[in-house]
């Protein structure tokens, strides 16, 4: 016989307890609809932990009720009134078009898993952090949170990271229990760093616009992480024997031959030595590699001189007020910037503006060849670099804000600081990180930022980013191909990239209004079709088909399984209130006569500890409907709760019995971890969360800054 | 007796795949609505009700799918530690109490529910405007599904209570699946280009 398991204990006490209270609670003889109503709330968490699915749980228990409830008034039409409804509400499920962006973020997040890049990124994020306390760590935190970002698959981040880091971590002599807490923990951040789809949940339930829970959630996403960041890099610095720094061998960044022989005889820093060696020549190295490698090295430059660019013709352009910085990054997803253009742009909104300034609509045509020589042509900084400021000089456009020259000044030291570290180690960690973390970094924020700037919807950023997760996952698999191979298809590949960024580029060239004549729609199409080929080729030459066919499976199932709760969770709501279970919920809770702060450590208690037994789907659509009405009467923001409540369900993947994150990381630790030692591990992670829930609650700007700054 | 039960799996299976693809098609509708709005300066207004469409059609017809595969998700900190058998009795009895209920009232009513819309020849509230029926019909289809791939799965409980032991299943795409991601960890080869 074996003996009882813990959870099931505490699952087992917990249903007896409801039960028995609500058979002693429930006035029996003078039983009307609202006493109904709360039997249903309580017995919704018995029936949960049945274990049957939950969808048909909710569905079933709304029907039945809310077939009691219209019984109640009129048992003539009581079935055909609860069958309507039933139908009603699904198909209200299915018209939604806040629901809509799930499947196609889901569909995202399992093309980016299935590009294969996780191990390549920590190899990066590694080396990168090798010199810091704390560094396998960190580098496992940051992997896990870039990662889980762009996927918003927790199991599968936990999982890919306990076969990953989990190992390289006990070898370099890591505390068992740090190691899995941190990489339980960083794992979940994934649902909560947007885009993610518990925002999207959360925003369908609660009636709150998920663009602003984007926003809000960015910043508190990205204190959770660095609270754990510092968490870690503080333990290992007090307690070395937990986390034991890296061996010399372990730092050591190996360079291929032909860097280290340039940093032989060109010298030791990395962008003056290629910059001899591609001038003069090399004895052995082809001129080819050189210039590549220079091209490489000059990134950020060029990355640098674009930004400003393009964030001075913003500024100096006539009503455009805000810059376009956080924009100019996306590679993946131009199209996003595009339409920042356009919501900058006077256009038709604000015609009187632009008579005002009729010199200054058609800018000069040495702007117009500033911002064409830094888009196309990223290898030519240092022409590009003089051209700007020139530019600035004999404009007729609006004076330069003083602000602007200083982030130019700021921007240059810090560059110049940053060429005078460059040596060629460090470049090669650039280089590593350039492919690996950028792409992932530019997907993540080219979808979060044209969300944020109001440029697309959520469904659109999210059509654009799974687009952007195809593009990742055929190169990076074109990139584990023979590379014969790919010499074979490297041409026609750029030929169709180049018709499409010709539309794109065109595009942005005329929202800038550097050419006139809107994209012409033949070649608008041809492009588009030049995409939608290479797409198509892709998928036949690097044999993509597996990968896109399993993303499609799971991208239906995991869909359906979110969707079909929804559809009960609907259901059950509308039973809930029919039976007025909310009035009584409602007069209880004021009756209680709490302020409003009693009343959020009440809720967020309450969410901490559904979080053990139940899953976060359960809890937010179950629970918000009946929490969320009742903020009005404390004067909370649900948007501010809803933030809170983010945080807050990061607990309910780390916390015993029922803990998904503990249990991914189990089901791949080696033999000799044990779940006790996982939980133990993820405990001071859970209190982390709890510090940054304090921090948001005394600080709520943290959260409402950003929504602020472009909703209000 | 289990050959049924695997072809009825195998339809559900199918059909949810089948309508699996409208993902990808969402995907490319969208951006290339996207790509038309701005920069092809042509907007089309019935967009967003097709979209709508697309994606309800996918996450219905994909419910039955998910539940001959165990993709729904279930509170099961109690269930898992129980013995088959005690997981068939309870199954059978929610799937009487809960699943069918529900289950025929989307497929009873929303048979109606599509007629009515059939009927008075529904379309979408646009200027450009598209048949609504079609999409309503979804509703009593997925629901036919559900209801056959819901009896198999009360007769997968009959015989588990009678084995006591779960009856094979067949193997589907999993998000966790270890050995996989095991293998896209071992065998990414270290790139430089």
């Amino acid at each position: 016989m074996k003996k009882l398991k813990p959870e099931v204990a505490v699952g087992a006490t917990l249903m007896a307890l409801i039960l028995i209270g609500i058979a002693v609670l429930t006035p029996w003889s003078s039983l009307n609809n609202g006493h109904i109503g709360i039997i249903m709330l309580c017995l919704i968490v018995v029936a949960m932990m049945m274990g049957f699915p939950s969808a048909f749980t909710l569905t079933g228990l709304g029907v039945l009720f809310s077939w009691l409830a219209y019984r109640s008034v009129d048992p003539n039409i009581a079935v055909r009134q609860t069958l309507d409804l039933a139908v009603q509400r699904a198909y209200g499920v299915m018209t939604s078009d806040v629901l809509i962006a799930v499947p196609l973020f889901l569909f995202m997040g399992y093309l980016v898993e299935r590009a294969n890049l996780i191990k390549k990124l920590f190899h990066a994020v590694h080396i990168a952090t090798a010199r810091i306390p704390g560094s396998l760590a960190v580098a496992t935190l940051v992997t896990c949170a870039v990662f889980a970002t762009a996927t918003g698959i927790v199991g599968a981040v936990v999982t890919l990271m306990g076969l990953l880091a989990m190992p390289a971590m006990l070898r370099a002599g890591y505390d068992t229990k740090l190691t899995s807490g941190v990489i339980a923990a960083g794992g979940t951040l994934g649902i909560l760093i947007p885009p993610s789809i518990m925002l999207i949940v959360y925003g369908a339930t609660a009636g709150v616009s998920v663009v602003q829970l984007y926003a809000g959630a960015f910043f508190p996403g990205l204190l959770l992480a660095g609270i754990y960041i510092v968490y870690v890099m503080v333990l290992a610095k007090l307690k070395p024997q937990l986390a034991p720094p890296l061996a010399e061998e372990a730092r050591h960044v190996p360079l291929p031959p032909h860097l280290a022989a340039v940093a032989q005889r060109h010298g030791r820093l990395a962008l003056p030595a290629l910059l001899r060696a591609c001038v003069a020549g090399d004895a052995e190295i082809p001129r080819r590699v050189l210039c590549k490698e220079l091209a490489i090295a000059s990134l950020p430059l060029a990355a640098f001189v674009l930004i400003m660019g393009l964030t001075w013709n913003a500024l100096t352009k006539p009503d455009e007020t805000y810059d376009t910085t956080g924009l100019v990054e996306m590679g993946v997803t131009a199209e996003a910037l595009d339409q920042k253009a356009e919501g900058g742009a006077p256009g038709i909104a604000e015609p009187p503006a632009e008579e005002a300034a009729p010199g200054i609509a058609e800018p000069p045509a040495a702007e117009g060849a500033t911002a064409a020589e830094a888009t196309p042509a990223p290898q030519k900084p240092a022409e590009a670099a003089p051209a700007a400021s020139h530019g600035a000089k004999k404009t007729s456009r609006l004076p330069t804000p003083p602000a602007f020259w200083k982030v130019l000044w700021i921007g240059m030291a810090v560059l110049v600081v940053g060429y005078l570290l460059l040596n060629f180690p460090r470049l090669e960690v650039f280089r590593m990180l350039l492919t690996s973390f950028f792409p992932l970094a530019l997907l993540i924020l080219g979808v979060l930022g044209s969300i944020i700037f109001g440029l697309a919807t959520p469904t659109e950023a999210a059509a654009i980013g799974a687009l952007g997760g195809f593009v990742l996952a055929a190169f990076y698999l074109a990139l584990e191909k023979p590379k014969e191979m790919r010499r074979r298809w490297w041409p026609a590949w750029a030929v169709l990239w180049g018709i499409f960024l010709f539309s794109i580029v065109w595009f942005i060239l005329y929202r800038a209004q550097v050419v006139s004549t809107p994209l012409d729609r033949t070649v608008g199409t041809i492009s588009m079709l030049a995409f939608l080929l290479w797409a198509v080729l892709a998928v036949h030459q690097v044999k993509l088909l597996p990968v896109l066919t399993e993303s499609v499976f799971l991208t239906a199932k995991t869909s359906a399984m979110v969707c079909w709760l929804f559809v009960g969770a609907s259901i059950y709501s509308a039973a809930f209130s029919l039976l007025g279970g909310h009035q009584v919920v409602e007069n209880w809770v004021l009756s209680l006569d709490m302020s409003p702060t009693q009343f959020l450590i009440l809720t967020q208690f309450i969410i901490f500890l559904l979080g053990w037994p139940l899953e976060w789907t359960e809890i937010i659509v179950i629970f918000m409907p009946i929490f969320v009405p009742l903020l009005s009467h404390y004067g909370i923001d649900p948007l501010f709760f809803g933030l809170l409540v983010a945080l807050n369900l990061q607990t309910a993947f780390l916390s015993p019995p029922m803990a998904p994150s503990a249990f991914y990381l189990k089901g791949v630790a080696p033999p000799q971890v044990t779940l006790t030692q996982i939980f133990l591990g993820s405990m001071p992670f859970m209190a982390l969360v709890i510090v940054s829930m304090v921090m948001l609650y005394i600080w709520p700007q943290i959260g409402l800054w950003l929504p602020a700054q472009f909703y209000k | 007796m289990q050959n049924f039960l695997l072809a009825v799996d195998r339809l559900s299976t199918f059909i949810g795949r089948f309508f699996a693809w409208a993902i990808v098609l969402l995907t490319l509708m969208v951006a290339w609505e996207v790509f038309s709005r701005y920069l092809l300066l042509n907007p089309h207004a019935w967009a967003l009700d097709a979209q709508i469409m697309l994606y309800g059609i996918l996450f219905m017809m994909a419910g039955a799918y998910a539940l001959a595969h165990q993709a729904h998700v279930r509170g099961d900190i109690l269930y898992a530690s129980f013995s088959p058998r005690v997981q068939a009795a309870i199954d059978l009895i929610l799937y009487g109490l809960f699943y069918f209920p529900s289950v025929l009232a989307l497929t009873w009513a929303g048979w109606n529910f599509a007629n009515e819309s059939l009927a008075i020849r529904e379309n979408t509230f646009s200027p450009e405007p598209l048949p609504l029926y079609p999409f309503k019909f979804v509703i009593p289809v997925a629901g036919a599904l559900l209801m056959l791939q819901g009896v198999v799965e009360v007769l997968r409980c009959v015989i588990c209570l009678r084995d006591n032991r779960w009856p094979p299943r067949s193997k589907d795409v999993e998000e966790i699946d270890v050995e996989e991601l095991k293998a896209m960890v071992k065998d990414a080869p270290e790139v430089r280009e």
